[in-house]
C-alpha cells in the first residue's frame, strides 16, 4: 500500500537513469564466487529522488568518488536476468 | 506522554553467561541453558522462580525446548523483539512492561549464537533468512544481494562512507575508538580481546573488508556463546542475592523508511536517526538528564557506528565524535566511559546483550575496568536502548 495516499493500485514509470552517487564501499572481504572482486558497491540517487544499491562499472575502484553523475546500464544475470549498475555518464567519461 | 510505569519500579537483578569463544562445540540450546542457570544463580533464584521469557526474533532457541531444558514449571507471558542486534536493548522494554504491568514476576531475557561456528557466520554473506522467522525484519536485504552487498559489513559500510564524507572522518579516527576498546577487553579476562592490545598502527594495518570504513580491526568479533539476565520489580530485588541495578528508562524507536543493517533509504545517512528519537524518547520522555550519565555501552558491530551513535545520542554534536574519541573521552577518566569490557569488538558479539551485563557490573561496582562510582549507564543498540540506575 502507499504509504502516501493508500492506494492499492500500482503502475510503472519510466526513469531517466541518470543519477549521482550518494555513497560507496569497494568490498574486498569475504568473497563470494559470484563476484569479481573488489566489487564496487554504490547507493545511486537518481534524479527522480530515488536511492538504490547498485554496483559502478567501467571505472577502477580508486576513481570512484561521492557526488560522480553517473548512468544507467544492465548486465545480465546468471538466471537470464538482468540487474541495472552504473557507470560515469558519457560526457565525463571524455573530459 | 507520561513515564511508562516500569521506570525506577523494576530491576534487573541477576546476570549470566558462557565463555565467548570462536568454537563453542555445543548447541544454542545448552548455550542458553548454561547462562541462564548462572543468571538465576546470581540472582539466588530457582526456575520456578520465572514465569517469563523474552529474546530476539531470531535467537534460534525456542521457548518450549527452553522450558523443557532449564526445568521452568509454568511460562505465562513470553516475547521476542525484532530489529536483529538494533533491537538488543528491547528485550529490557519487553520484561520490564511484563513485570510493571503485573503480566509476569520474574522474566529472563536471553540471547544464545553461534556466530562464528554455526552454520552462518556473523559476517559472512546472508543468502537464507535466519531459522526462527521469515525475514527477521529483513526484507530491505534483497535489493543488496544482486549487487555483492551481502554483509553486515558491506551494509554499513555504505553508511559509514557517507558519514566519513560529510564530516571528514578518517580510517584512523574509527582506529582511535578500537585501539580504546582493545585496551579495555586487554584486562578483561572473559574477553576475546584479552591481553591482545592494540596500536593504532595496528589498526591501520588491518585488511580492508570494505574499503574506504572498514577494516578487519573495525569489526566485531563472530563469538560463540549466551548472555541471560533476570528482570523483576524493585520490590523483590530488594530480596535477592545482588544490589539491584534499576531500569529507569527503556525504549525502542523505529522510523518511517527504516531498515535494520541495510538502512539506505532515509534522508541523511551521515546521522544515526534512530539514536536521535531513542535519545529524545530516553532523555525526554523519562525525564533524565543526558549530563547524569556515568557511563555508556553502545553498540559497536563496527567502529563507524560507534561514533554515529555518540553524536545521534547527542553525547557530542554531530561530526564531533571523532574529536571527542582523540581527546580520550571513552576511557576511564573521559567524560564518558564507554564499552568498558571491550565493547562487542574487543570482548565479543553476543549480539549487544553482553553490553547489559557489563551495565550491570559498573553499577554493581564489579567491573574489571570499573568508573568510579557510577550512578548511571546508558546502553543502546542505534534503535533500542535503556538507561540502568543505582537505586
Ligand atoms: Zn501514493
Amino acid at each position: 500500500m502507499c504509504p502516501h495516499c493508500g492506494t492499492l493500485a500500482w503502475g510503472a514509470v519510466d526513469l531517466s537513469g541518470r543519477g549521482t552517487v550518494y555513497s560507496f564501499a569497494v568490498l574486498h572481504h569475504p568473497q563470494n564466487p559470484q563476484f569479481d572482486y573488489p566489487v564496487i558497491a554504490a547507493l545511486v540517487e537518481l534524479d527522480e529522488g530515488i536511492r538504490l544499491v547498485t554496483n559502478l562499472v567501467e571505472l577502477l575502484p580508486d576513481e570512484v568518488e561521492i557526488g560522480l553523475p553517473v548512468e544507467v546500464c544492465f548486465e545480465p544475470t546468471a538466471d537470464g536476468m538482468a540487474v541495472p549498475v552504473f557507470r560515469p555518464r558519457v560526457l565525463e567519461r571524455r573530459q | 506522554m507520561s513515564r511508562p510505569s516500569f521506570a525506577g519500579s523494576t530491576a534487573i537483578i541477576g546476570i549470566g553467561q558462557t565463555e565467548f569463544s570462536k568454537d563453542a562445540a555445543r548447541s544454542e540450546l545448552q548455550l542458553a541453558c548454561e547462562s541462564i542457570t548462572a543468571a538465576l544463580a546470581d540472582a539466588g533464584l530457582q526456575p520456578s522462580d520465572v514465569d517469563g521469557l523474552v529474546s530476539y526474533t531470531i535467537d534460534p532457541v525456542e521457548e518450549t525446548e527452553l522450558v523443557r531444558s532449564v526445568g521452568f514449571p509454568q511460562i505465562n507471558y513470553s516475547s521476542r523483539v525484532p530489529y536483529g542486534g538494533g533491537g538488543a536493548m528491547g528485550v529490557l522494554l519487553h520484561a520490564a512492561s511484563a513485570v510493571a504491568s503485573g503480566a509476569a514476576e520474574v522474566v529472563v531475557a536471553y540471547r544464545a549464537i553461534r556466530a562464528r561456528s554455526g552454520a552462518t557466520r556473523f559476517g559472512g554473506a546472508k543468502t537464507t533468512p535466519s531459522p526462527t522467522s521469515g525475514h527477521s525484519g529483513t526484507t530491505a536485504m534483497q535489493w543488496c544481494m544482486p549487487f555483492g552487498v551481502l554483509t553486515p559489513a558491506a551494509w554499513m559500510a555504505l553508511n559509514s562512507t557517507r558519514y566519513m564524507h560529510t564530516f571528514g572522518v578518517s580510517s584512523e579516527d574509527f582506529g582511535r575508538a578500537v585501539v580504546q576498546l582493545r585496551a579495555y577487553a586487554s584486562t578483561n579476562p572473559a574477553a576475546w580481546g584479552f591481553d591482545r592490545p592494540i596500536t593504532l598502527d595496528d589498526h591501520q594495518a588491518s585488511r580492508w573488508i570494505a574499503q574506504p570504513c572498514i577494516r578487519m580491526f573495525d569489526c566485531c568479533q563472530e563469538t560463540d556463546g549466551s548472555v541471560a539476565v533476570v528482570v523483576a520489580s524493585g520490590e523483590l530485588a530488594r530480596d535477592t542475592a545482588q544490589p539491584p541495578v534499576l531500569i529507569a528508562a527503556a525504549g525502542g524507536a523505529g522510523l518511517f523508511e527504516q531498515e535494520i543493517a541495510s538502512d539506505h533509504y532515509r534522508p541523511d545517512l551521515s546521522v544515526m536517526e534512530g539514536s536521535v528519537a531513542l535519545a529524545k524518547l530516553l532523555f525526554g520522555r523519562f525525564g533524565i538528564d543526558r549530563g547524569d550519565i556515568d557511563a555508556a555501552m553502545i553498540y559497536d558491530a563496527f567502529s563507524p557506528i560507534l561514533l554515529m551513535q555518540l553524536e545521534g545520542l547527542g553525547f557530542c554534536e554531530r561530526g564531533e565524535a571523532k574529536h571527542f574519541i582523540a581527546d580520550g573521552n571513552l576511557g576511564l577518566d573521559g567524560a564518558l566511559p564507554c564499552n568498558t569490557n571491550g565493547g562487542l569488538i574487543g570482548e565479543g558479539y553476543i549480539h549487544g546483550l553482553n553490553l547489559v551485563l557489563e551495565a550491570v557490573r559498573q553499577l554493581r561496582g564489579t567491573a574489571v575496568n570499573q568508573v568510579v562510582d557510577p550512578d548511571a549507564v546508558l546502553v543502546s543498540a542505534s534503535r533500542t536502548g535503556a538507561i540502568l540506575t543505582r537505586p
